[in-house]
């Protein structure tokens, strides 16, 4: 039947050719699951574009509603929470397989001569996408997605001459508000895709004029070509089919709950960002004062400049890696600089001794002492106090704790809170509580 | 394509691609895959589209006071605050209700809007009519027409008693139609 269908429209269409040129590329030495991710990042793609069409339904992108329209789609709306988690882990996704796209293309020297330019669409690619995921976060608009927008946008600020300047045209003003929320649904929603479909044309256009690398060996010529129908395409569907049952599967286990409402008075709230761009957000922690600009843009600047030029920067012809040491020394390098951050920092923020019985003591301890009258902690507990939710994170002293508890007043003048008599023991226990405390939600 | 098991076809441009069973497996592993992401998609997707039209509009039953303070046979209104939830928004709104408590302690509920173009009525007890000052339609007890250009008896809400509290349930009526249809 689909046969004939397709019989049919052939003789008028001519359909024969453009199936040639679509499935019979010849892949140079055969086909291989190395060489997937390319399309594993298209079809995260076409599942971010599919989702978010989805859930423009019900979002609206004004302050006074977008955190509502957002919950409404999380418990209202039959499998809403679903596509929106399906539209969240298929972000996470998306870096991940660019992330080994560029580690295969960088492997196998694939960016090298004639395929220079599909390597700097392919950067250019890439940071569409960060500034996808950058714009995403705000918009259901609680308050990791504000604080951590205002982080953002107050790094571009850093910039010298410029900065000032390009921080309010982000913000579209002096502050971050509606016009913020509304330019950057616009940006996510129509900006970015148009950009976006346009650079996978034009990276694609590249890869069909100069061809797929194929293997590293030097000897080309004695590389036999496979098509890329059937095995290639095979190869692609076995590995997207299985990408979608991994997002599918988080998006059904793992619950994401929004945080409160974004509140722009709550300045105790200390927003985390996604996990993609924690090595950059631990990178600044340890950077302060006049150095401070070299980690907020000198050197992104210098990465993203590295990175769209390195075929130019490498002008080694050799595509074997054990024959490139210096270009995979630096490789490795950068990847050791970036994943050693991250894994500190999702040490510090998730590595809680959880079986620390001292935590356990503490908190009954802080039920015992009614601490719950003045302060909160993940939106229980009185509002004279500060907020106690992510103590441990902002005050990571144990000593500032201990010398607390016995006297508010000398470490916080001003402060109304009692004095408690508690022995040392407690004290330890109700501070190890605190310092337990790090997490938003 | 009628080939049948052979080492792999080689066109012009000197290139391999597999053919026959093999090729048909392939072609068939290809397909599943289309289909479980399709499928897993397509089900999500349609939905959370289609949702909100098996989305009823929720009435709840509305607490408006005791009975007790009723006087029995003589109307009352009785104002309350009623939550309009439309999609992911809430609105609040004052409602009037007319409530009439029958002899055997059942209790009449109207709504406070005249049939025939949507004015608020009142009751005059002087006359022991219902009177609307728009169009001068009048109703009885009962809710029945006594005169003017009203075209239907008083609508009705549904209300019930609870542990001495009256409870209805507020809903709209098209005014100006022979029949009480809802809105």
């Amino acid at each position: 039947m689909s046969s004939r269908l397709y019989d049919w429209l052939d003789r008028r269409l001519n359909l024969k050719p453009v199936q040639r040129t679509l499935l019979d590329e010849p892949i140079p030495g055969g086909a291989s699951w190395i060489y997937v991710f390319g399309s594993v990042t298209l079809f995260l793609f076409v599942l971010q574009a599919a989702t978010g069409m989805f859930l423009a339904l019900y979002y609206a992108p004004t302050p006074d509603h977008a955190y509502d329209s957002v919950r409404f789609i999380e418990t209202e709306i039959t499998f809403g929470w679903f596509v929106r988690g399906l539209h969240h882990w298929g972000a996470s996704s998306m870096v991940v397989a660019i992330g080994l796209h560029m580690l295969q293309t960088f492997l196998y020297g694939a960016y090298k001569k004639p395929r220079e330019v599909m390597w700097m669409v392919g950067v250019v690619l890439f940071l569409v996408v960060m500034t996808f995921a950058f714009t995403g976060y705000l918009l259901p608009w609680d308050q990791t997605a504000y604080w951590a927008t205002q982080i953002g946008i107050n790094m571009v600020g850093t910039v010298p001459l410029i900065g000032d300047f390009f921080s309010r045209v982000l913000r579209g003003g002096e502050i971050l508000g509606a016009l913020t929320l509304s330019r950057f649904f616009a940006i996510h929603v129509l900006f970015l895709p148009a950009i976006l479909i346009g650079g996978i044309a034009l990276h694609l256009f590249v890869l069909r004029r100069v061809g797929p690398a194929g293997p590293w060996t030097d000897d080309r010529a004695s590389l036999a070509s496979e098509t890329f129908a059937p095995r290639q395409v095979y190869m692609d569907a076995v590995v997207i089919a299985a990408v979608f049952l991994v997002v599918a599967t988080l998006a059904f286990s793992i619950p994401l709950p929004l945080t409160d409402k974004a509140n722009p008075s709550d300045t105790s709230f200390v927003p985390v960002p996604e996990w993609y761009f924690l090595f950059y957000y631990e990178l600044l922690k340890y950077v302060h004062g006049p150095l401070e600009p070299l980690a907020t843009w000198v050197l992104p600047l210098c990465v993203i400049l590295i990175m769209l030029f390195w075929p130019f920067i490498d002008r080694n012809p050799v595509r074997n890696p054990i024959r490139r040491p210096a270009a995979l020394g630096s490789g490795l390098l950068f990847l050791f600089v970036v994943f050693g951050l991250l894994g500190i920092s999702l040490k510090n923020l998730y590595a809680v001794p959880r079986t620390d019985p001292a935590v356990a003591q503490g908190r009954a301890i802080y039920a015992q002492l009614g601490c719950a009258g003045c302060h909160r902690i993940h939106g229980e507990g009185g509002a004279v106090a500060p907020d106690l939710s992510t103590i441990g994170y902002t005050r990571p002293d144990r000593a500032w704790h201990l010398k607390h508890f016995r006297d508010p007043q000398s470490v916080s003048p001003g402060s109304f809170m009692p004095k408690f008599p508690l022995t040392d023991q407690q004290l330890n226990d109700l501070t190890s509580y605190m310092l337990s405390l790090k997490r938003a939600t | 394509m009628s080939h049948q098991e052979e080492p792999d076809h080689r066109p012009e441009g000197g290139f391999s691609t597999p053919v026959g069973s093999r090729r048909t497996f392939f072609h068939w592993v290809t397909v599943a895959a289309a289909a479980v992401v399709g499928v897993g998609l397509a089900v999500p997707l349609l939905g959370s589209l289609i949702s909100p039209a098996f989305m009823r509009r929720r009435r709840a039953w509305v607490d408006v006071g005791p009975v007790d303070e009723l006087p029995a046979g003589r109307p009352t209104q009785l104002d309350h605050v009623t939550t309009v939830r439309d999609g992911w928004q809430e609105a609040t709104s004052h409602k009037a209700v007319w409530a009439v408590k029958q002899p055997q302690g059942d209790v009449t509920v109207f709504s406070p809007i005249c049939t025939h173009l949507g004015c608020g009525y009142r009751w005059d007890d002087a006359e022991k009519k219902f009177l609307c000052p728009c169009h001068g339609s009048s109703f009885d007890v009962k809710g029945d027409v006594l005169g003017g250009p009203a075209p239907r008896p008083l609508d009705r809400l549904p209300a019930k008693v609870e542990g001495g509290r009256l409870l209805v349930m507020y809903k709209d009526f098209k005014s100006g139609l022979r029949d009480s249809v809802e809105l």
